[in-house]
């Protein structure tokens, strides 16, 4: 959604400097005159660039900037496929995540800064992206964290009352066991080339 | 100190195109830009334009 009130705020203070830009000699004569361009040439647009910048920042998190990439786009249709085991498809479908926000809820960290971490990992995306070319396979850069997982199902009823879970939860808590060592699927691409995709009725 | 503001205002406007630009649809290449180009220019802008005042101060006073 376009955020109306930064864009109207940016589009006055690009007129605001271009009145100053012209009326710069008769302002700069006198003290008042001084400020109006100190704040329209510098506070101003600083202010400005901060609320955007921020604004951009946040909209980084969302599900629509990761898969604006064409290479994300097999991974954004992989939410969509029929298949009950695939923890992206279940997450995503059953809303156990925002969708305005899934891929980042389920591949930031949660330690301290963990939004710093991935902020970092996306412009290394970003690079891949634009200068060093994405690789043939796109694979994590590091091994998908227990405490990702945990951070939600910690402490969920259905992840307490399975057998399974408390007999190795020691393992699961100090990572030595991996969570994808039985939820084995994250992203069903199998399903994705197959056009296999579950519709909503 | 006018030739020097005219030049910080430019770099002020030109960085809030950018900005405004990359508000209009964010991508990871107009972040980027609003990142790289478009808040550097800003700051260059108001560099030029302090600048611009702390010469005039120490000439003791407006052109």
């Amino acid at each position: 959604m376009l955020p109306t009130q930064l864009v109207v705020a940016l589009l006055v203070g690009v007129v605001l400097v271009v009145l100053l830009t012209m009326g710069a000699r008769p302002l700069a004569a006198h003290a008042v005159g001084r400020i109006v361009l100190l704040v329209g040439l510098v506070a101003l647009p600083l202010l400005l660039s901060v609320g955007n910048l921020s604004y951009g920042v946040s909209q980084s998190s969302s599900t629509r900037f990761c898969l604006s990439c064409h290479e994300m786009e097999r991974f954004g249709r992989s939410l969509f496929v029929d298949n009950r085991q695939a923890l992206a498809a279940v997450h995503y479908q059953n809303r156990l995540v925002p969708r305005e926000n899934t891929c980042y809820t389920c591949h930031k960290d949660y330690a301290l800064f963990g939004d710093v971490k991935a902020k970092l990992n996306g412009l290394r995306h970003v690079w891949a992206h634009y200068v060093s070319g994405v690789p043939a396979q796109i694979k994590l850069y590091e091994a998908y964290p227990n405490s990702n997982c945990l951070h939600c199902h910690d402490d969920s009823r259905r992840f307490v009352e399975k057998d399974v879970h408390r007999s190795i939860s020691s393992q699961l808590y100090a990572g030595s066991v991996s969570c994808l060592s039985c939820h084995r699927i994250a992203h069903d691409m199998t399903k994705v080339d197959a056009h296999q995709f579950w519709q909503a009725q | 100190m006018i030739r020097t503001i005219r030049r910080a205002a430019i770099c002020t406007g030109l960085g809030l195109v950018i900005q405004l630009a990359a508000a209009l649809d964010w991508t990871p290449l107009t972040f980027i830009a609003s990142a790289v180009i478009g808040l550097p220019l800003i700051l260059v802008g108001a560099l030029l334009f302090l600048r611009a005042v702390w010469k005039s101060l120490k000439s003791g006073g407006p052109p």
